[in-house]
Protein backbone atom coordinates (compact mmCIF):
# COMPACT_ATOMS: atom_id res chain seq x y z
CA UNK A 1 0.00 0.00 0.00
CA UNK A 2 1.41 3.40 -0.97
CA UNK A 3 1.48 6.47 1.31
CA UNK A 4 -1.24 8.04 -0.85
CA UNK A 5 -3.56 4.99 -0.54
CA UNK A 6 -3.02 4.93 3.22
CA UNK A 7 -3.83 8.65 3.41
CA UNK A 8 -7.00 8.14 1.36
CA UNK A 9 -8.17 5.41 3.75
CA UNK A 10 -7.29 7.50 6.82
CA UNK A 11 -9.24 10.59 5.79
CA UNK A 12 -12.48 8.63 5.56
CA UNK A 13 -12.27 7.89 9.30
CA UNK A 14 -11.98 11.27 11.06
CA UNK A 15 -14.89 13.57 10.31
CA UNK A 16 -13.92 16.35 12.78
CA UNK A 17 -10.34 16.75 11.58
CA UNK A 18 -11.38 16.49 7.93
CA UNK A 19 -14.12 19.06 8.45
CA UNK A 20 -11.91 21.63 10.20
CA UNK A 21 -8.92 21.30 7.84
CA UNK A 22 -11.08 21.31 4.69
CA UNK A 23 -13.10 24.26 5.98
CA UNK A 24 -9.92 26.27 6.66
CA UNK A 25 -8.58 25.45 3.18
CA UNK A 26 -12.00 26.30 1.72
CA UNK A 27 -12.23 29.69 3.44
CA UNK A 28 -8.62 30.61 2.72
CA UNK A 29 -8.74 29.77 -1.00
CA UNK A 30 -12.22 31.27 -1.48
CA UNK A 31 -11.24 34.52 0.23
CA UNK A 32 -7.96 34.76 -1.70
CA UNK A 33 -9.67 34.15 -5.06
CA UNK A 34 -12.57 36.48 -4.28
CA UNK A 35 -10.32 39.41 -3.36
CA UNK A 36 -7.92 38.81 -6.25
CA UNK A 37 -10.79 38.74 -8.74
CA UNK A 38 -12.33 41.94 -7.35
CA UNK A 39 -9.06 43.91 -7.25
CA UNK A 40 -7.73 42.71 -10.61
CA UNK A 41 -11.19 43.05 -12.17
CA UNK A 42 -11.43 46.64 -10.92
CA UNK A 43 -8.02 47.46 -12.41
CA UNK A 44 -8.88 46.01 -15.82
CA UNK A 45 -12.27 47.72 -15.70
CA UNK A 46 -10.65 51.15 -15.19
CA UNK A 47 -8.15 50.44 -17.98
CA UNK A 48 -10.90 49.36 -20.38
CA UNK A 49 -13.02 52.42 -19.61
CA UNK A 50 -10.08 54.73 -20.40
CA UNK A 51 -9.42 52.76 -23.61
CA UNK A 52 -13.12 52.91 -24.55
CA UNK A 53 -13.18 56.67 -24.04
CA UNK A 54 -10.19 56.88 -26.36
CA UNK A 55 -9.49 60.47 -25.31
CA UNK A 56 -6.16 61.86 -24.12
CA UNK A 57 -7.87 64.66 -22.20
CA UNK A 58 -11.47 65.13 -20.99
CA UNK A 59 -12.49 68.75 -20.38
CA UNK A 60 -15.34 69.31 -17.91
CA UNK A 61 -16.72 72.39 -16.11
CA UNK A 62 -14.74 73.31 -12.99
CA UNK A 63 -15.91 71.29 -9.96
CA UNK A 64 -17.42 68.45 -12.02
CA UNK A 65 -14.43 66.09 -11.87
CA UNK A 66 -15.97 63.73 -9.29
CA UNK A 67 -19.34 63.74 -11.08
CA UNK A 68 -17.88 62.59 -14.40
CA UNK A 69 -15.93 59.83 -12.68
CA UNK A 70 -19.09 58.56 -10.93
CA UNK A 71 -21.06 58.79 -14.17
CA UNK A 72 -18.54 56.91 -16.31
CA UNK A 73 -17.62 54.33 -13.69
CA UNK A 74 -20.87 53.71 -11.82
CA UNK A 75 -23.48 54.99 -14.31
CA UNK A 76 -24.73 57.58 -11.82
CA UNK A 77 -26.38 60.24 -13.98
CA UNK A 78 -24.50 63.56 -14.03
CA UNK A 79 -25.79 66.92 -15.19
CA UNK A 80 -23.32 69.77 -15.73
CA UNK A 81 -22.95 72.31 -18.47
CA UNK A 82 -20.42 74.63 -20.07
CA UNK A 83 -20.72 76.90 -23.12
CA UNK A 84 -20.55 75.06 -26.46
CA UNK A 85 -18.23 77.81 -27.65
CA UNK A 86 -15.45 76.23 -25.53
CA UNK A 87 -15.06 73.59 -28.27
CA UNK A 88 -13.78 76.23 -30.74
CA UNK A 89 -11.47 77.74 -28.13
CA UNK A 90 -10.02 74.32 -27.30
CA UNK A 91 -9.66 73.38 -30.99
CA UNK A 92 -7.55 76.53 -31.54
CA UNK A 93 -4.97 75.45 -28.94
CA UNK A 94 -1.77 74.10 -30.53
CA UNK A 95 -1.35 70.36 -30.10
CA UNK A 96 -5.09 69.60 -30.04
CA UNK A 97 -5.93 67.07 -32.77
CA UNK A 98 -9.68 66.40 -32.46
CA UNK A 99 -12.26 67.85 -30.05
CA UNK A 100 -15.59 66.13 -29.66
CA UNK A 101 -18.37 67.57 -27.48
CA UNK A 102 -20.73 65.38 -25.44
CA UNK A 103 -24.00 66.03 -23.60
CA UNK A 104 -24.71 64.15 -20.37
CA UNK A 105 -28.42 63.52 -19.81
CA UNK A 106 -30.57 61.24 -17.68
CA UNK A 107 -34.03 59.71 -17.78
CA UNK A 108 -36.64 60.67 -15.19
CA UNK A 109 -36.93 58.81 -11.88
CA UNK A 110 -39.97 56.52 -11.58
CA UNK A 111 -41.89 58.13 -14.48
CA UNK A 112 -44.13 56.13 -16.82
CA UNK A 113 -42.83 58.10 -19.82
CA UNK A 114 -39.37 56.51 -19.37
CA UNK A 115 -38.87 52.72 -19.70
CA UNK A 116 -35.80 52.85 -17.44
CA UNK A 117 -35.60 55.02 -14.34
CA UNK A 118 -32.61 57.32 -13.78
CA UNK A 119 -30.53 56.02 -16.70
CA UNK A 120 -27.36 57.87 -17.74
CA UNK A 121 -27.40 58.96 -21.41
CA UNK A 122 -24.49 60.30 -23.45
CA UNK A 123 -25.28 62.34 -26.57
CA UNK A 124 -22.37 62.67 -29.01
CA UNK A 125 -21.64 64.67 -32.13
CA UNK A 126 -21.25 62.18 -35.04
CA UNK A 127 -19.20 64.70 -37.07
CA UNK A 128 -16.33 64.87 -34.56
CA UNK A 129 -16.83 61.77 -32.41
CA UNK A 130 -13.92 59.33 -32.15
CA UNK A 131 -15.30 57.17 -29.32
CA UNK A 132 -18.65 55.68 -30.38
CA UNK A 133 -18.67 56.26 -34.15
CA UNK A 134 -15.66 54.04 -35.10
CA UNK A 135 -17.19 51.17 -33.13
CA UNK A 136 -20.58 51.69 -34.78
CA UNK A 137 -19.07 51.76 -38.27
CA UNK A 138 -17.27 48.54 -37.50
CA UNK A 139 -20.39 46.82 -36.11
CA UNK A 140 -23.28 48.35 -38.08
CA UNK A 141 -21.55 49.65 -41.20
CA UNK A 142 -22.90 53.17 -40.59
CA UNK A 143 -23.74 55.65 -37.86
CA UNK A 144 -26.98 56.24 -35.99
CA UNK A 145 -30.01 57.98 -37.51
CA UNK A 146 -32.42 60.19 -35.58
CA UNK A 147 -34.39 58.00 -33.15
CA UNK A 148 -31.73 55.27 -33.02
CA UNK A 149 -29.56 54.53 -29.98
CA UNK A 150 -26.77 52.21 -28.88
CA UNK A 151 -26.77 50.76 -25.38
CA UNK A 152 -24.16 49.51 -22.94
CA UNK A 153 -24.24 45.77 -22.34
CA UNK A 154 -27.01 46.07 -19.68
CA UNK A 155 -29.38 48.18 -21.81
CA UNK A 156 -32.23 46.15 -23.25
CA UNK A 157 -35.68 46.84 -24.65
CA UNK A 158 -38.79 45.25 -23.13
CA UNK A 159 -39.16 41.60 -24.12
CA UNK A 160 -40.51 41.21 -27.66
CA UNK A 161 -39.97 44.89 -28.51
CA UNK A 162 -37.12 46.84 -30.03
CA UNK A 163 -38.09 50.25 -28.70
CA UNK A 164 -37.25 51.99 -25.44
CA UNK A 165 -39.35 54.90 -24.17
CA UNK A 166 -37.39 58.05 -23.23
CA UNK A 167 -39.47 61.05 -22.15
CA UNK A 168 -42.44 59.51 -24.02
CA UNK A 169 -40.29 59.24 -27.20
CA UNK A 170 -39.69 55.77 -28.63
CA UNK A 171 -36.07 55.13 -29.59
CA UNK A 172 -34.79 52.03 -31.39
CA UNK A 173 -31.97 50.09 -29.75
CA UNK A 174 -29.62 49.22 -32.64
CA UNK A 175 -26.82 47.43 -30.83
CA UNK A 176 -25.20 46.79 -27.45
CA UNK A 177 -21.57 47.57 -26.65
CA UNK A 178 -19.19 44.97 -25.22
CA UNK A 179 -19.25 44.92 -21.38
CA UNK A 180 -16.68 47.06 -19.56
CA UNK A 181 -17.83 46.29 -16.03
CA UNK A 182 -18.40 50.02 -15.45
CA UNK A 183 -21.22 52.54 -15.66
CA UNK A 184 -20.80 52.57 -19.44
CA UNK A 185 -22.63 49.21 -19.40
CA UNK A 186 -25.75 50.99 -18.08
CA UNK A 187 -25.39 54.00 -20.35
CA UNK A 188 -27.30 54.80 -23.53
CA UNK A 189 -25.55 56.53 -26.43
CA UNK A 190 -27.43 58.74 -28.88
CA UNK A 191 -26.63 61.51 -31.34
CA UNK A 192 -27.07 65.24 -30.62
CA UNK A 193 -29.93 65.28 -33.19
CA UNK A 194 -31.82 62.52 -31.33
CA UNK A 195 -31.24 64.27 -27.99
CA UNK A 196 -32.59 67.59 -29.33
CA UNK A 197 -35.55 65.76 -30.96
CA UNK A 198 -36.41 64.06 -27.65
CA UNK A 199 -36.06 67.40 -25.81
CA UNK A 200 -38.37 69.25 -28.23
CA UNK A 201 -41.09 66.55 -28.11
CA UNK A 202 -40.75 65.86 -24.39
CA UNK A 203 -42.64 69.09 -23.60
CA UNK A 204 -45.82 67.40 -24.84
CA UNK A 205 -45.09 63.69 -24.31
CA UNK A 206 -43.28 63.46 -20.98
CA UNK A 207 -44.30 63.98 -17.36
CA UNK A 208 -41.48 66.50 -17.15
CA UNK A 209 -39.52 67.85 -20.17
CA UNK A 210 -35.92 67.04 -21.03
CA UNK A 211 -34.08 70.32 -20.64
CA UNK A 212 -30.87 70.91 -22.57
CA UNK A 213 -29.63 74.48 -22.01
CA UNK A 214 -29.10 76.23 -25.38
CA UNK A 215 -25.55 76.34 -26.75
CA UNK A 216 -24.29 74.12 -23.95
CA UNK A 217 -22.29 70.93 -23.73
CA UNK A 218 -21.32 68.76 -20.76
CA UNK A 219 -17.79 67.73 -21.70
CA UNK A 220 -15.26 67.87 -24.51
CA UNK A 221 -13.14 64.83 -25.37
CA UNK A 222 -9.73 65.64 -26.84
CA UNK A 223 -7.28 63.60 -28.86
CA UNK A 224 -3.91 65.36 -29.05
CA UNK A 225 -1.85 65.50 -32.24
CA UNK A 226 0.85 62.80 -32.55
CA UNK A 227 4.03 64.03 -30.85
CA UNK A 228 2.22 66.52 -28.60
CA UNK A 229 2.41 66.17 -24.84
CA UNK A 230 -1.10 65.89 -23.27
CA UNK A 231 0.22 67.61 -20.11
CA UNK A 232 1.32 70.70 -22.11
CA UNK A 233 -2.04 70.78 -23.93
CA UNK A 234 -3.89 70.50 -20.60
CA UNK A 235 -1.85 73.43 -19.20
CA UNK A 236 -2.69 75.58 -22.22
CA UNK A 237 -6.41 74.74 -21.83
CA UNK A 238 -6.30 75.96 -18.22
CA UNK A 239 -4.63 79.21 -19.37
CA UNK A 240 -6.87 79.86 -22.39
CA UNK A 241 -10.31 78.53 -21.42
CA UNK A 242 -11.63 79.83 -18.10
CA UNK A 243 -14.00 77.81 -15.89
CA UNK A 244 -12.98 74.37 -17.09
CA UNK A 245 -10.84 71.50 -15.78
CA UNK A 246 -8.88 69.33 -18.22
CA UNK A 247 -8.43 65.77 -16.91
CA UNK A 248 -5.67 63.74 -18.54
CA UNK A 249 -6.62 60.10 -19.17
CA UNK A 250 -3.81 58.99 -16.82
CA UNK A 251 -5.38 61.12 -14.05
CA UNK A 252 -8.94 59.89 -14.63
CA UNK A 253 -10.61 58.00 -11.79
CA UNK A 254 -7.99 59.06 -9.22
CA UNK A 255 -10.51 58.92 -6.38
CA UNK A 256 -11.43 55.35 -7.35
CA UNK A 257 -7.78 54.41 -7.59
CA UNK A 258 -7.20 55.77 -4.07
CA UNK A 259 -10.28 53.86 -2.85
CA UNK A 260 -8.93 50.69 -4.46
CA UNK A 261 -5.48 51.16 -2.89
CA UNK A 262 -7.14 51.57 0.52
CA UNK A 263 -9.29 48.50 -0.06
CA UNK A 264 -6.27 46.50 -1.20
CA UNK A 265 -4.35 47.38 1.98
CA UNK A 266 -7.29 46.37 4.21
CA UNK A 267 -7.78 43.13 2.29
CA UNK A 268 -4.09 42.25 2.55
CA UNK A 269 -4.22 42.74 6.33
CA UNK A 270 -7.40 40.61 6.64
CA UNK A 271 -5.94 37.94 4.34
CA UNK A 272 -2.71 37.78 6.34
CA UNK A 273 -4.61 37.47 9.65
CA UNK A 274 -6.93 34.79 8.18
CA UNK A 275 -3.96 32.91 6.76
CA UNK A 276 -2.06 33.02 10.07
CA UNK A 277 -5.07 31.87 12.10
CA UNK A 278 -5.87 29.09 9.62
CA UNK A 279 -2.30 27.77 9.70
CA UNK A 280 -2.30 27.78 13.54
CA UNK A 281 -5.73 26.09 13.70
CA UNK A 282 -4.81 23.42 11.16
CA UNK A 283 -1.52 22.84 13.01
CA UNK A 284 -3.40 22.34 16.30
CA UNK A 285 -5.93 19.97 14.72
CA UNK A 286 -3.15 17.92 13.12
CA UNK A 287 -1.23 17.79 16.41
CA UNK A 288 -4.35 16.52 18.20
CA UNK A 289 -5.04 13.95 15.49
CA UNK A 290 -1.41 12.83 15.38
CA UNK A 291 -1.34 12.39 19.19
CA UNK A 292 -4.55 10.35 19.05
CA UNK A 293 -2.98 8.11 16.43
CA UNK A 294 0.37 7.56 18.15
CA UNK A 295 -0.34 3.88 18.83
CA UNK A 296 -1.63 3.28 15.34
CA UNK A 297 1.43 4.92 13.78
CA UNK A 298 3.67 3.04 16.22
CA UNK A 299 2.18 -0.25 15.00
CA UNK A 300 2.74 0.86 11.43
CA UNK A 301 6.42 1.56 12.21
CA UNK A 302 6.74 -1.80 14.02
CA UNK A 303 5.35 -3.54 10.93
CA UNK A 304 8.19 -2.11 8.88
CA UNK A 305 7.00 1.27 7.68
CA UNK A 306 9.86 3.75 7.49
CA UNK A 307 9.83 7.22 9.11
CA UNK A 308 9.76 8.67 5.64
CA UNK A 309 6.66 6.58 4.76
CA UNK A 310 4.77 7.75 7.89
CA UNK A 311 5.82 11.35 7.26
CA UNK A 312 4.74 11.14 3.61
CA UNK A 313 1.37 9.54 4.43
CA UNK A 314 0.58 12.34 6.94
CA UNK A 315 1.50 15.04 4.43
CA UNK A 316 -0.49 13.23 1.74
CA UNK A 317 -3.52 13.34 4.07
CA UNK A 318 -2.99 17.08 4.56
CA UNK A 319 -2.66 17.61 0.81
CA UNK A 320 -5.82 15.63 0.05
CA UNK A 321 -7.85 17.60 2.60
CA UNK A 322 -6.42 20.89 1.30
CA UNK A 323 -7.21 19.86 -2.26
CA UNK A 324 -10.86 18.96 -1.57
CA UNK A 325 -11.44 22.01 0.63
CA UNK A 326 -9.59 24.30 -1.77
CA UNK A 327 -11.41 23.09 -4.87
CA UNK A 328 -14.80 23.48 -3.15
CA UNK A 329 -13.91 26.98 -1.92
CA UNK A 330 -12.60 28.08 -5.30
CA UNK A 331 -15.68 26.74 -7.10
CA UNK A 332 -18.08 28.48 -4.68
CA UNK A 333 -16.07 31.75 -4.81
CA UNK A 334 -15.99 31.72 -8.64
CA UNK A 335 -19.73 31.08 -8.84
CA UNK A 336 -20.51 33.69 -6.17
CA UNK A 337 -18.43 36.37 -7.84
CA UNK A 338 -19.92 35.59 -11.24
CA UNK A 339 -23.52 35.59 -9.95
CA UNK A 340 -23.30 38.46 -7.44
CA UNK A 341 -21.06 40.72 -9.55
CA UNK A 342 -23.59 43.52 -9.78
CA UNK A 343 -24.34 43.44 -6.04
CA UNK A 344 -20.62 43.53 -5.19
CA UNK A 345 -20.12 46.48 -7.55
CA UNK A 346 -22.96 48.44 -5.97
CA UNK A 347 -21.97 47.54 -2.39
CA UNK A 348 -18.24 48.29 -2.74
CA UNK A 349 -18.86 51.16 -5.19
CA UNK A 350 -16.09 49.74 -7.35
CA UNK A 351 -16.67 48.51 -10.91
CA UNK A 352 -14.97 45.34 -11.97
CA UNK A 353 -14.74 43.13 -15.00
CA UNK A 354 -14.67 39.33 -14.89
CA UNK A 355 -11.36 37.85 -16.06
CA UNK A 356 -10.86 35.78 -19.21
CA UNK A 357 -11.19 31.97 -18.75
CA UNK A 358 -7.38 31.53 -18.99
CA UNK A 359 -6.74 34.23 -16.39
CA UNK A 360 -9.44 32.72 -14.13
CA UNK A 361 -7.83 29.27 -14.40
CA UNK A 362 -4.44 30.74 -13.49
CA UNK A 363 -5.95 32.47 -10.45
CA UNK A 364 -7.78 29.27 -9.43
CA UNK A 365 -4.46 27.40 -9.71
CA UNK A 366 -2.77 30.02 -7.52
CA UNK A 367 -5.59 29.73 -4.94
CA UNK A 368 -5.21 25.95 -4.88
CA UNK A 369 -1.45 26.24 -4.42
CA UNK A 370 -2.01 28.65 -1.52
CA UNK A 371 -4.39 26.14 0.15
CA UNK A 372 -1.96 23.24 -0.41
CA UNK A 373 1.04 25.24 0.84
CA UNK A 374 -0.79 26.52 3.95
CA UNK A 375 -2.15 23.13 5.03
CA UNK A 376 1.15 21.35 4.38
CA UNK A 377 3.04 24.04 6.27
CA UNK A 378 0.69 23.63 9.25
CA UNK A 379 0.93 19.81 9.14
CA UNK A 380 4.71 19.77 8.68
CA UNK A 381 5.75 20.01 12.34
CA UNK A 382 3.20 17.50 13.80
CA UNK A 383 3.98 15.06 10.95
CA UNK A 384 7.73 15.42 11.50
CA UNK A 385 7.39 14.97 15.27
CA UNK A 386 5.16 11.90 15.13
CA UNK A 387 7.24 10.21 12.43
CA UNK A 388 10.41 10.58 14.58
CA UNK A 389 8.99 8.88 17.69
CA UNK A 390 10.14 5.47 18.81
CA UNK A 391 7.54 2.79 17.86
CA UNK A 392 8.00 0.85 21.12
CA UNK A 393 7.33 3.96 23.23
CA UNK A 394 4.36 4.96 21.07
CA UNK A 395 2.69 1.56 21.35
CA UNK A 396 3.23 1.37 25.13
CA UNK A 397 1.55 4.74 25.86
CA UNK B 1 -21.13 12.60 4.92
CA UNK B 2 -24.87 11.94 4.44
CA UNK B 3 -25.67 13.81 7.65
CA UNK B 4 -23.53 16.79 6.64
CA UNK B 5 -25.26 16.93 3.26
CA UNK B 6 -28.65 16.57 4.97
CA UNK B 7 -27.91 19.58 7.20
CA UNK B 8 -26.64 21.52 4.15
CA UNK B 9 -29.89 20.75 2.30
CA UNK B 10 -32.02 21.92 5.24
CA UNK B 11 -30.05 25.19 5.37
CA UNK B 12 -30.37 25.62 1.59
CA UNK B 13 -34.12 24.88 1.73
CA UNK B 14 -34.50 27.68 4.29
CA UNK B 15 -32.41 30.04 2.13
CA UNK B 16 -34.51 29.17 -0.94
CA UNK B 17 -37.75 29.81 0.95
CA UNK B 18 -36.76 32.96 2.84
CA UNK B 19 -34.23 34.97 0.76
CA UNK B 20 -36.43 35.54 -2.35
CA UNK B 21 -39.36 36.83 -0.28
CA UNK B 22 -37.16 39.60 1.19
CA UNK B 23 -35.25 40.41 -2.00
CA UNK B 24 -37.94 40.54 -4.68
CA UNK B 25 -39.00 43.92 -6.06
CA UNK B 26 -42.26 43.92 -4.07
CA UNK B 27 -40.33 43.69 -0.79
CA UNK B 28 -38.30 46.69 -1.98
CA UNK B 29 -41.42 48.73 -2.67
CA UNK B 30 -41.55 48.29 -6.43
CA UNK B 31 -44.58 47.05 -8.35
CA UNK B 32 -46.31 47.54 -11.69
CA UNK B 33 -49.18 49.99 -11.95
CA UNK B 34 -51.92 48.89 -14.36
CA UNK B 35 -53.99 51.23 -16.55
CA UNK B 36 -56.80 51.22 -13.96
CA UNK B 37 -54.35 52.28 -11.24
CA UNK B 38 -53.94 48.96 -9.45
CA UNK B 39 -50.53 47.86 -8.14
CA UNK B 40 -49.52 44.41 -9.40
CA UNK B 41 -46.42 42.50 -8.22
CA UNK B 42 -43.76 41.87 -10.88
CA UNK B 43 -42.79 38.36 -11.95
CA UNK B 44 -39.87 38.13 -9.53
CA UNK B 45 -42.48 37.96 -6.75
CA UNK B 46 -44.20 34.95 -8.35
CA UNK B 47 -40.79 33.28 -8.67
CA UNK B 48 -40.29 33.86 -4.93
CA UNK B 49 -43.68 32.25 -4.18
CA UNK B 50 -42.93 29.27 -6.46
CA UNK B 51 -39.58 28.75 -4.72
CA UNK B 52 -41.40 28.25 -1.39
CA UNK B 53 -43.19 25.36 -3.08
CA UNK B 54 -39.80 23.85 -3.91
CA UNK B 55 -38.23 24.59 -0.54
CA UNK B 56 -40.80 22.52 1.40
CA UNK B 57 -40.08 19.15 -0.30
CA UNK B 58 -36.37 20.01 -0.25
CA UNK B 59 -36.58 20.47 3.52
CA UNK B 60 -38.06 16.96 3.79
CA UNK B 61 -35.28 15.57 1.56
CA UNK B 62 -32.76 17.12 3.98
CA UNK B 63 -34.52 15.78 7.09
CA UNK B 64 -34.88 12.27 5.62
CA UNK B 65 -31.21 12.32 4.64
CA UNK B 66 -30.48 12.72 8.35
CA UNK B 67 -32.80 9.93 9.50
CA UNK B 68 -32.69 7.34 6.69
CA UNK B 69 -30.70 4.15 7.02
CA UNK B 70 -31.40 2.40 3.71
CA UNK B 71 -29.32 2.68 0.57
CA UNK B 72 -32.40 2.72 -1.70
CA UNK B 73 -33.97 5.53 0.31
CA UNK B 74 -30.82 7.64 -0.09
CA UNK B 75 -30.85 7.06 -3.83
CA UNK B 76 -34.53 8.00 -4.20
CA UNK B 77 -34.20 11.04 -1.92
CA UNK B 78 -31.20 12.43 -3.70
CA UNK B 79 -32.63 11.88 -7.17
CA UNK B 80 -35.55 14.02 -5.96
CA UNK B 81 -33.00 16.50 -4.53
CA UNK B 82 -31.27 16.66 -7.92
CA UNK B 83 -34.56 17.43 -9.68
CA UNK B 84 -35.56 20.01 -7.06
CA UNK B 85 -32.14 21.70 -7.37
CA UNK B 86 -32.59 21.94 -11.14
CA UNK B 87 -36.07 23.47 -10.67
CA UNK B 88 -34.70 26.00 -8.15
CA UNK B 89 -32.43 27.25 -10.97
CA UNK B 90 -35.05 27.00 -13.73
CA UNK B 91 -37.76 29.09 -12.02
CA UNK B 92 -35.85 32.41 -11.94
CA UNK B 93 -34.06 31.80 -15.26
CA UNK B 94 -36.48 30.07 -17.66
CA UNK B 95 -39.85 29.04 -16.24
CA UNK B 96 -40.98 32.33 -14.63
CA UNK B 97 -37.97 34.65 -14.64
CA UNK B 98 -37.29 37.92 -12.87
CA UNK B 99 -37.50 41.59 -13.93
CA UNK B 100 -35.65 42.67 -17.10
CA UNK B 101 -33.72 45.56 -15.55
CA UNK B 102 -30.31 44.36 -14.34
CA UNK B 103 -30.23 47.05 -11.63
CA UNK B 104 -33.39 45.73 -9.87
CA UNK B 105 -32.86 44.02 -6.47
CA UNK B 106 -34.33 40.77 -7.81
CA UNK B 107 -31.58 40.65 -10.44
CA UNK B 108 -28.85 41.57 -8.00
CA UNK B 109 -29.77 39.27 -5.09
CA UNK B 110 -32.80 37.01 -5.63
CA UNK B 111 -31.79 35.42 -8.94
CA UNK B 112 -28.07 34.83 -8.15
CA UNK B 113 -28.93 33.53 -4.66
CA UNK B 114 -31.38 31.03 -6.15
CA UNK B 115 -28.98 29.90 -8.89
CA UNK B 116 -26.15 29.41 -6.36
CA UNK B 117 -28.48 27.58 -3.95
CA UNK B 118 -29.76 25.36 -6.78
CA UNK B 119 -26.20 24.46 -7.82
CA UNK B 120 -25.29 23.65 -4.20
CA UNK B 121 -28.44 21.51 -3.78
CA UNK B 122 -27.55 19.57 -6.93
CA UNK B 123 -23.93 19.23 -5.75
CA UNK B 124 -25.03 17.98 -2.30
CA UNK B 125 -27.43 15.47 -3.92
CA UNK B 126 -24.73 14.19 -6.25
CA UNK B 127 -22.23 13.79 -3.39
CA UNK B 128 -24.82 11.88 -1.31
CA UNK B 129 -25.76 9.75 -4.33
CA UNK B 130 -22.11 8.89 -4.92
CA UNK B 131 -21.61 8.21 -1.20
CA UNK B 132 -24.70 5.98 -1.01
CA UNK B 133 -23.00 3.45 -3.33
CA UNK B 134 -20.57 2.48 -0.56
CA UNK B 135 -23.10 2.93 2.27
CA UNK B 136 -23.27 -0.05 4.61
CA UNK B 137 -26.76 -0.59 5.99
CA UNK B 138 -26.94 -1.28 9.77
CA UNK B 139 -27.85 -4.85 10.64
CA UNK B 140 -31.22 -5.17 12.40
CA UNK B 141 -31.00 -6.47 15.99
Amino acid sequence: MSAFQLALKNISGNAFRNGVVSLCALLLSAFALFTTLVIRGAESSLRLTIDRLGADIVVVPEGSEAKIESALLMGIPARFWMPADHVNKIAAIPGVGVVSPQLYLATLTGADCCSVSDMFMIAYDPASDFTIQPWLEEELGNGLRVGEVVGGSYISATEGEQNIKLYGYLVTLKENLEPTGTGLDQTMFLTFDTAYDIASKSEFQAESPLIIPPDSISAALIKVKPGSDPQDVALQIIQNVPGVTPIESSDLFQSYRKQMTGLLKSILVILSVTWGLSVVLIGLVFSMAANERRKELGVLRALGATRRFVFQSLLAEASLLAFFGGITGLAVASMAIFLFRKLIMVSLEIPFLLPSPVSLLIQIGAGLLLALFSVNLAALFPAFKISRQDPAVAMRE
Amino acid sequence: MNKTMGILMIVLALVIAIVPIFTDCLANGRSLTTADGRSVPMKCHWTAIAEIGLAVPLLFVGVFNLTSKRKETFRALNLIGLALGALVILFPTVLIGVCANAAMPCNMIEKPALILSGILVMGASLVTLAGSRSFIEPVAA
